[in-house]
């Protein structure tokens, strides 16, 4: 009971509203974007960022929140997650991840997230505050949505919506899919599996090209249109206003994804680029960003170096490329900084292993005038820490969603606490 | 009368069979004198101008000074080479059920009537004998019919050790000739061995890993110890003791004399030799692809090892994107070293087939040996006598020596030149011809 109430009474200024302004001192801003100030002070009003500086002149009988010893960062961005889509996977009412057929580009994820998901508080604890959750199934999956880590409804957490097509791009594998068909069989004839992989892309040119007509249709106005949602959703990306997001793993999907992109005229994103190093001086030449999946994997080949996931990120940034980190998770989303951390321990320049969390999101998402920075003007989407948030032993203290302070409560503490008192 | 038709069907066809290999024995007089050729006798000196005499089936001389018997055929050899005819050490062939040579049917539902595990329950541990057909015999199931026995003949091959190649105890080996005018007359001597796969099997079958087979092997094994002693005593005293159930898969496996067990990689070859120094039974390795880095391990265990002429290479049908990993490209370069390995190593090897479609391909294969820096000789005894030492019938089958069976390869050039033909094999002391050349399969199109 007393603990409740101690719950009521920190909830209490949110609930006022109140807490939509403040000022925050005496604290090491990491602006990202701008630098450094060892003794800071950031003043927010009405959920953005005001001002911020050394010393800031303020008017009276504004909060303050005192940041003695403590750092204050943008919260951290993941780029591509199943937060709130993905509860649990083999249970089946839980999953609301994937879709029956090839071509779903009119399946929002947005008005699927589960809000109330157990993943997303623990997501949060280590300073996640946004993030990009993706459709899966098929080959058009669907529009993956960036969203606030927190809010009673999705119409809460929406930051945008339609924040990108995901496409899966065709995969030609010869190899058994599984390890016991692998010894069983000997897997498909090269010569076959060509021919499905082609199949599958004219499949694909097929459908962008059905949507094209649909375009031209539309717009003239012609008579018997007749509206569709699959194609009608198609319009954004060829319109260019919705990037794709390309999920090609390997040099030749990466190759043809890129040839793809060429072709249709349209703007991506390339996930899941485990290849992505081959074709680096590609990627940069073409402007095309990048989201890494998880340091904490195999090598792909027998004979890759151990380390090749751990070096991929800072081969990205010798080579030029943005790039944002992706957890491509739910429950593991939380390891995200541990990601970027990991690739500075391989070479990547801290601050650029920062930026991959934050500000790179911010503007391969499109959303970097409101996140991914400590600015004036942007949202006040903060995390307060006592240390370098991709440390592990690091504390988020704080977190702030548009200047609304967010509940750092979370599943696994709860059962940390209610194991550490048991008598 | 139509069960008559039905049953009249295919003995037209064996009477035509038998017909047709008729035609292809050039003739068949019972004494042949191969003279003025040069006798590769293997067990013995090489003899550059030497007459060999053949009758009955079986040789009668050899050497330098022998005569022509007034009564014998003579065969003009000057410019030719005679060797031992060559055995296949680990084949199929003669055989044709489907139902003995298909792998292992990963599927319970296709399980055919020679497996022992109960019908539909799949089998739950070693007492349901999952996928084993130990009492199968080479001998009951070779086929003077097999169109492979032609082929493999024509690539200078005289014999074979032949088995069911189905499931974990596959069945008894028999070693066979590579022609007769019966189907019994093919068998040499049987059984000669258990042919033991480590051929994984379902997810809901017992044994679905490794340690599973393992175990499976070890225990069936055991078994068969225990079940001997049991009839042992059971027979000193058959009033006061209750009689061992009698178990086919059992009485399978202690029918044979040795088991084949399979090792191909560095790592199943010591975990092989491990197994086989606590067996009590002889143990027989085949495969042996890694043996160029494991000679010693063998040698060091005494098993003598049956190396698949099979090298491996890439899959035609591999993705090109798809890049080999070192340990893969290793094997591919080195494996055709390992018999020369195991030569210095001091390992007693054959040689086997291990699945070649075109039997002109193995001696290309063993070629590819010879360069790897095997010895012509060694080459030569790994595809004759010792074959015939590793399966005990070095009596009768392997060189060119008095009294043994008259299976006999005549070649114009050496063995392991690639120009070399055959230009006919004694088999059993019947002269057969090779088939004529079959012209490349693109030119067919």
């Amino acid at each position: 009971m007393k603990r409740l109430c101690g719950l009521l009474a920190a909830a209490l200024p949110v609930l006022a509203g109140a807490g939509d302004t403040f000022l925050l001192r005496n604290v090491a801003v990491h602006t990202v974007t701008k630098g450094d100030i060892a003794n800071g002070a950031v003043y927010v009003r009405d959920g953005k960022i005001a001002a911020v500086g050394a010393r800031l002149n303020l008017p009276k009988g504004v909060r303050v929140i005192d940041g003695a010893g403590q750092h204050l960062w943008p919260g951290l961005i993941d780029s591509g997650t199943s937060l709130g889509l993905n509860e649990i996977r083999s249970i089946r009412e839980s999953a609301d991840l994937s879709e029956i057929g090839d071509y779903n580009p009119q399946l929002r994820t947005l008005v699927a997230i589960n809000p109330a998901s157990d993943h997303i508080p623990v997501a949060r604890a280590n300073g996640i505050a946004a993030a990009i959750t993706l459709p899966e199934g098929g080959v058009l999956a669907g529009q993956a949505a960036l969203v606030h880590l927190d809010g009673w409804t999705w119409e809460e957490m929406d930051i945008a919506r339609a924040a990108a097509l995901h496409l899966r791009f065709p995969v030609l594998s010869t190899r058994p899919s599984s390890r016991f068909s692998r010894e069983t069989s000997r897997g498909t004839p090269y010569t076959d599996a060509r021919r499905e992989y082609r199949r599958k892309l004219q499949a694909l040119e097929d459908f962008f090209e059905q949507a094209r007509r649909y375009r031209k249709a539309k717009v003239a106005n012609a008579p018997g249109f007749k509206p569709d949602v699959r194609l009608e959703a198609m319009l954004p990306v060829l319109e260019g206003t919705v990037p794709v997001l390309v999920t090609a793993s390997r040099e030749r999907a990466i190759r043809d994804a890129l040839e793809f992109a060429e072709k249709e005229k349209i703007r991506i994103i390339l996930a899941a680029a485990e290849d992505a190093a081959r074709l680096a001086p590609e990627l940069k030449a073409k402007n095309i960003p990048v989201i890494l999946g998880p340091t904490f994997r195999l090598p792909r080949e027998e004979d890759d170096p151990y380390d090749a996931p751990f070096t991929l990120p800072a081969e990205m940034h010798k080579a030029g490329v943005k790039f944002a980190f992706a957890s491509f998770s739910n429950q593991f989303a939380r390891n995200l900084p541990y990601q970027a951390a990991n690739a500075v321990a391989f070479g990547l320049p801290y601050e650029e292993a920062i930026k991959a969390v934050t500000i790179n999101p911010a503007e391969i998402w499109g959303v970097a005038d409101r996140l991914g920075s400590i600015e004036e003007g942007k949202w006040a989407t903060l995390i307060v820490t006592d240390g370098d948030p991709l440390e592990t032993r690091t504390q988020i203290k704080r977190m702030f969603i548009k200047g609304r302070a967010v509940d750092l409560d979370n599943k696994h503490k709860r059962l940390y606490e209610k194991y550490l008192a048991r008598p | 009368m139509r069960f008559l038709g039905v049953r009249a069907g295919p003995r037209v066809l064996i009477v035509l069979a038998f017909w047709a290999a008729a035609v292809l024995r050039a003739d068949a007089p019972a004494v042949y004198a191969i003279r003025n050729a040069r006798i590769v006798t293997v067990s013995g000196p090489e003899l550059p101008k030497a007459t060999v005499v053949v009758r009955d089936g079986l040789i009668e001389a050899v050497g330098e000074d022998v005569a022509v018997p007034v009564d014998a055929w003579p065969l003009e050899g000057e410019g030719l080479t005679v060797y031992p005819g060559l055995i296949d050490g680990l084949s199929t062939l003669g055989i044709t059920d489907e139902s003995a040579l298909a792998p292992a049917a990963a599927r319970p539902s296709s399980r055919s009537s020679v497996t022992s595990s109960p019908p539909g329950r799949p089998a739950a541990g070693p007492e349901d004998r999952p996928r084993t057909t130990s009492w199968l015999n080479a001998a009951d199931l070779v086929r003077i019919t097999d169109r492979r026995l032609e082929s493999a003949r024509s690539a200078g091959f005289t014999t074979a050790v032949t088995f069911p190649a189905r499931g974990i105890f596959a069945g008894q080996g028999a070693v066979i000739n590579l022609a007769a005018a019966r189907s019994g007359g093919l068998v040499v001597a049987s059984p000669v061995a258990q042919y033991v796969s480590f051929s994984s099997g379902s997810f809901s079958e017992f044994p679905g890993s490794l340690m599973g087979l393992t175990s499976y092997v070890r225990q069936l094994l055991l078994d068969a110890g225990y079940y001997r002693s049991a009839k042992a005593r059971y027979e000193k005293n058959v009033r006061d003791a209750a009689r061992p159930v009698y178990d086919r898969a059992l009485e399978g496996v202690l029918a044979a004399p040795r088991i084949l067990l399979p090792a191909q990689t560095r790592t199943q070859i010591a975990r092989m030799t491990h197994f086989a120094a606590e067996l009590n039974v002889p143990v027989v390795l085949y495969g042996v692809h890694d043996g160029y880095r494991a000679a010693g391990v063998i040698a060091k265990a005494g098993v003598p090892v049956l190396v698949s002429l099979k090298w491996p290479e890439k899959d035609r049908e591999a993705d090109p994107e798809d890049t080999d990993s070192l340990r893969v490209l290793e094997l591919r370069a080195y494996a055709s070293s390992t018999p020369h390995a195991l030569a210095a190593a001091g390992v007693k090897f054959g040689f086997y087939s291990g699945g070649i479609e075109r039997p002109g391909d193995i001696l290309r294969n063993v070629r590819r040996a010879v360069d790897a820096g095997l010895d012509r000789a060694a080459a030569v005894r790994a595809l004759t006598l010792s074959t015939a030492e590793i399966f005990g019938v070095a009596d009768r089958l392997g060189s060119i020596e008095r009294g043994k069976i008259a299976n006999l390869l005549v070649t114009r050039g050496d063995l392991f030149e690639e120009r070399m033909k055959v230009e006919y094999v004694l088999i059993d002391g019947v002269k057969y011809l090779p088939l004529p050349e079959a012209p490349p399969r693109e030119e067919r199109q």
